[in-house]
């Protein structure tokens, strides 16, 4: 089979690849309208505080200034946030979407008023005019204190409880208390992980304007083109008057899953009746759009001595920040993957997760399960170390294989890879050479983490996606798909598919992307679910197409439809590849019989029910990625600072449809998750320290290790052509895989990030002691 | 405070001189002028809002005769607007100041080397500057020019504090002028960050002269660990004259951790510079000896 594909698994550069390299494309801010004007937003000065009143009058006086707006001028301020998803899910998943702070400020930087003004700099000023009476409260920023009786209540009044826990999760699966007095050896540990920026190059933003038949329409990126719905609503118009024709973006990371300035543009455009342009700056991103979680996670772990493990404990706190968005989901991630990749009888995690008045937390790329990822692969080299066993033999005699079944009794149905991969991972890094002891008089270290990370939205959401199809006169498909394209090649790949399908080159199907009105709606680009969910849509909808195609082309040929193939822009006998037609001629000769040349499909993943939250069982994700991580450092031991100094990652990608977009998202994710281990917002009592990129230090180019990057392809995915999905489970195990190897090199194991030389170098010098 | 870097909040008339003596007229002209070189460091402060008094921006970087790099008299000249990495590959400046070219291939990426001027370096006087310790222990003079004339001082006069030197209203920095090392001579720079391109936590230049296994002269400089860069004249001191070796070295090394007051900041702690400092002018000193024709100085 594989050896018929033309186009499939081959490097394919993408469609919008020349554009990017010539600086062509148009990104959210490279665009401007007659008329436009700048809108900017006036944020809160304090994390924690109670607005008592507001007044605008001084601003609105600013000539040049055409709308000042507060919480009151918001016609729906408070809504659900929801994404996308094709079921009102409820349960504690769906949290408070709030457009403009009232009441209640709960975290530094959140919106309270919105002003347009006919310049970046007159907004500016219009900002610094409008007087907010504020009495400052003191807040609560650790979210261990804020789930203690009698802490400061985060939330304001819509309906919250008066309590901060966002949400309790648990698993139970089989006796962990008698396993655990059963045990040969326990080990018992806490780790702490941070919260981290996306650090996209692009920052938040867009245009919007009404258009000639009063429709509010947009120009913004984001992940979730179905936010339409929720801005529709704030605004209290029907959902088929708001429209965001989408663009581009310069990465998404989650950072563009929640609502960012989508409903302040709408707003504006619809008070002013002008084009505005909103782009957040550096500061305004790192301070206030969503980050990752930061999880305090304990562990305790029983094995015999043999390496075996019979229970894991684990409780989680997380840190949700101001605002709920989207830690109820989030939290399933952490919970579930808390056991790690492993096969274990008996497992109990307890999870909670609460409000505090830091920035809220929502997805980031990896979304609760690097977290989850991290400690448990630590715990694993814990358990090692005291069992005097290597970080492989301890994985392989524990991971996943086909037919175990995870912690919620769920078997997986797609192939598990762990052993093979954590093998070849491990063997690739041995490959290199032996270990030397010292290079350059820095001590050198390996260490080994793996991983899993489903691909797919959780299942009790329903999820779906649609792509439409046109073929053409002259032969070449228009491609319409409302997938939003943040760098990763999640559009090329459509046209990918459908080009070996109908064999036809790749150029000849063009993609129109983005527009919640004019597309068919695809669902998020979040959850690694683009290729999954819109790859099998997209192929749903081809054979449609193909079939019709091969029908006719087979009485042409004066052959049965099962006798003719389409290769090569020609329809032709599979037997007798000299017996053809022009694949345009047959689409003509079905053009002017009146067959429909076009086609909308859906797909559906596999749906659960929502499961009960004390006692989670079943599918929670339609299947998994998983990965193995094998790195080199060198640690200088007289200042703490280390370096990592190459890295193997094995990952089974099912399929690799496109060699070079696989290849680019698994070493893309190995070096965003390098930074997890060092890079620091510097959060204190809920104000970030680091206001720019000189101060939240992300890996470059220079710092990027040598990564050799092995895909193994069992075909054994949900995806079309049995592929899996890659962009998030790409960075999962590579942190853990860091922090374990500097165990290696020098004894040390640091169970908090970030990692810093200054902590490393006083762990060092008090285990020489 | 807050701070938009989308928005450069000043406004002030620009000006572009194409020679120097048009330049000098400039400043004597007008008040409060802001001389633009790269911009590396001048815009972003700007942009983030420091405390800049500027009606005026003077444009130098097209000022083409203060462009260049040559050998006169056992002088190596460098022009103050000549970009960074100019400096750095430059066959001369390699010959015979290589610790300067090392020190700016360890600055930021090579779009801001491309932009920043070894002026603009000096001129924004951080304690934190990367050309500093090098020219420092080289023992540079810098010439200062106003319309009434010139004079010259050496890079320790010059700078008084952190973004503090003692340039007048009406004058700008013209060269840089190092005196090319005398034969037996070594020298070694070492800057430790957070990420490879970035602004150093803390950073050394030492110079050594040998005569036979003696160093006759020893300057050590350090950055980031105090107010603006520094020498360490006790340490200096006991290395000048005596017999070179580990022990030497470590000593050495043991007075500058003592010496040095540096504070915590968003970088890295007090704590950790004193000790880290202790590693990298040890490292520096035998770097330096070796370079200087001296035997290897083994652990
Ligand atoms: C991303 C980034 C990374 C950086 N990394 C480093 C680093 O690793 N190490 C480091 O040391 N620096 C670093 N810098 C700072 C900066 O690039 C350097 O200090 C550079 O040398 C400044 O030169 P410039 O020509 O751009 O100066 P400008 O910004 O043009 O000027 C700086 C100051 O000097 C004054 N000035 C400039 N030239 C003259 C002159 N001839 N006479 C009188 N006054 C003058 C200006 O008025 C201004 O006050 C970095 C900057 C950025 C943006």
């Amino acid at each position: 089979m594989s050896a018929m594909f033309k186009l499939v698994g081959k490097p394919a550069p993408r469609h919008d690849a020349w554009a990017k390299a010539k600086g062509d494309q148009l990104y959210s801010d490279d665009f401007t309208m007659p008329g436009m004007l700048y809108g900017k937003a006036l944020r809160s000065k304090y994390p924690a505080a109670i607005i008592k009143s507001i007044d605008t009058s001084k601003a609105k006086a600013l000539p040049g200034v055409h709308a000042v707006l507060t919480a009151k001028d918001v016609p729906m301020n408070v809504e659900i946030s929801k994404f996308g998803q094709m079921k009102d899910v409820g349960g504690g998943f769906e949290g408070l979407y709030k457009v403009l702070a009232d009441g209640k400020v709960r975290f530094k930087g959140e919106a309270i008023a919105l002003v347009a003004a006919e310049t970046e700099e007159l907004a500016e000023e219009a900002c610094r005019l409008i007087e907010v009476d504020y009495e400052v409260q003191p807040g609560v920023f650790d979210p261990e204190e804020a789930l203690k009786p009698g802490a400061y209540i985060v939330s304001s009044d819509e309906g919250e409880n008066e309590s901060n826990l966002i949400m309790e999760s648990h698993i139970n699966k089989g006796d962990v208390e008698k396993a655990f007095a059963e045990a040969d050896v326990i080990v018992e540990n806490e780790y702490r992980v941070p919260p981290v920026d996306h650090a996209y190059l692009e920052t938040e933003g867009g245009v919007a304007w009404v258009d000639d038949n009063g429709v509010i329409t947009m120009r913004v990126g984001t992940q979730v083109l179905e936010h339409y719905r929720t801005i529709a609503k704030v605004m209290g118009l029907p959902q088929n008057k708001v429209r965001n024709m989408s663009v581009p973006m310069g990465g998404g990371f989650g950072g563009k899953e929640d609502i960012t300035v989508e409903t302040f543009l709408c707003l504006l455009a619809n008070a002013t009746k002008r084009p505005v342009k909103m782009v957040w700056s550096r500061e305004e991103s790192l301070e206030v759009h969503s980050k990752r979680h930061p999880e305090i996670l304990r562990y305790k772990t029983a094995a015999t001595k043999d390496g075996k493990i019979t229970a894991q404990k684990v409780e989680i706190i997380m840190d949700g920040g101001g605002y709920k968005l989207l830690t109820g989901w989030v939290q399933m991630y952490s919970t579930v993957n808390a056991p790690g990749c492993y096969n274990i009888p008996n497992v109990k995690v307890d999870s909670y997760s609460a409000l505090t008045n830091n920035t809220p937390s929502s997805a980031n790329r990896g979304f609760g399960c690097c977290q989850a990822n991290f400690a448990s692969e630590l715990q694993m080299d814990e358990l090692a170390a005291k069992l005097g066993m290597s970080p492989l033999e301890i994985r392989l005699k524990n991971c996943l294989r086909n037919g175990d079944e995870i912690c919620t009794g769920f078997i997986p149905q797609g192939h598990i890879a762990l052993e093979e991969i954590a093998k070849k991972a491990w063997e690739g890094l041995e490959a290199t050479g032996p270990k030397p002891d010292y290079v350059d008089g820095k001590k050198i270290g390996r260490g080994l983490a793996i991983g899993m990370m489903s691909y797919g939205r959780l299942t009790f959401m329903h999820d779906s996606s649609r792509v439409g199809l046109r073929i053409e006169l002259d032969g070449s498909v228009t491609l319409r798909a409302g997938v939003p394209d943040l760098g990763g090649g999640q559009a090329s790949v459509l046209c990918q598919i459908v080009a070996e399908e109908l064999g036809i080159p790749m150029e000849k199907v063009h993609p129109y992307i983005m527009d919640t009105h004019l597309t068919p709606l695809c669902g998020t680009t979040t959850a690694t679910r683009q290729l999954y969910m819109s790859g099998n849509a997209a192929l749903v909808t081809v054979k449609v197409l193909k079939e019709r195609i091969i029908k006719k082309a087979a009485e042409m040929l004066d052959a049965k439809p099962e006798e003719v193939q389409l290769i090569n822009e020609k329809a032709c006998l599979i037997n007798n590849p000299l017996k053809s037609v022009p694949f345009v001629q047959v689409v003509g000769a079905l053009s002017n019989d009146g067959v429909e040349l076009f086609h909308e499909g859906q797909f559906n993943a596999p749906f659960t029910d929502v499961p009960n939250l004390h006692d989670m069982k079943g599918r929670i994700w339609p299947d998994f990625t998983y990965s193995a991580h094998a790195v080199e450092v060198a640690v200088d031991e007289e200042t703490g600072k280390f370096e990592v100094r190459k890295v193997v990652l094995c990952y089974d990608v099912g399929k690799a449809i496109n060699k070079n977009s696989c290849e680019g998202q698994l070493e893309g994710g190995c070096v965003y998750n390098q930074g997890y281990v060092t890079e620091n917002m510097g959060w204190e009592n809920g104000i970030t320290k680091a206001r720019s990129f000189a101060e939240y230090l992300i890996p470059t180019a220079v710092d990027a290790p040598e990564i050799e990057t092995i895909m193994v392809e069992s075909g054994g995915g949900l995806g079309p052509y049995g592929a899996k999905g890659v962009g998030e489970p790409a960075d999962n195990s590579i942190a853990p895989a860091i922090v374990n190897a500097i165990y290696d090199a020098v004894g040390v194991r640091l169970k908090e990030m970030p990692v810093t030389p200054e902590k490393l170098l006083k762990a060092i010098q008090e285990k020489n002691k | 405070m807050h701070v938009n870097t989308r928005i450069m909040p000043v406004e002030f008339e620009y000006l572009e001189p194409k020679t120097k003596a048009e330049a000098l007229e400039m400043l004597a002209k007008y008040d409060n002028v802001k001389v633009l070189a790269g911009g590396t460091d001048l815009i972003v402060k700007l942009k983030t809002g420091a405390d800049i008094k500027v009606d005026y921006m003077m444009n130098v970087k097209e000022i083409e005769e203060l462009n260049y790099i040559k050998l006169e008299d056992n002088l190596v000249k460098i022009g103050a607007v000549t970009p960074l990495s100019t400096i750095e590959n430059n066959e001369i400046i390699n010959k015979y100041l290589p610790i300067l070219s090392e020190a700016i291939k360890a600055m930021a990426a090579i779009a801001v080397r491309n932009m920043g001027t070894i002026g603009g370096n000096l001129c924004n006087s951080s304690p934190a500057g990367d050309t500093i310790p090098p020219l420092t222990v080289y023992d540079a003079k810098l010439i200062l020019a106003g319309k009434q004339g010139t004079k010259e001082v050496s890079v320790e006069e010059f700078i008084t504090g952190p973004g503090k030197n003692i340039l007048a209203q009406d004058e700008m920095l013209v060269e840089v002028v190092v005196p090319a090392p005398k034969e037996n001579t070594g020298a070694a720079f070492i800057k430790k960050t957070r990420v490879k391109a970035d602004i150093s936590k803390i950073n050394t230049a030492v110079l050594m002269e040998r005569v036979e296994d003696k160093c006759v002269n020893c300057r050590i400089a350090m950055g980031s660990v105090a107010a603006k860069v520094v020498r360490i004249l006790p340490a200096e001191e006991a290395v000048r004259g005596q017999k070179v070796d580990l022990n030497l070295c470590q000593k050495a090394a043991q007075i500058v951790s003592d010496e040095i007051k540096p504070i915590d900041d968003n970088r890295s702690t007090a704590e950790y510079r004193k000790e880290i400092a202790r590693v990298i002018v040890e490292d520096a000193m035998k770097i330096a000896w070796q370079r200087s024709g001296g035997e290897k100085i083994n652990d």
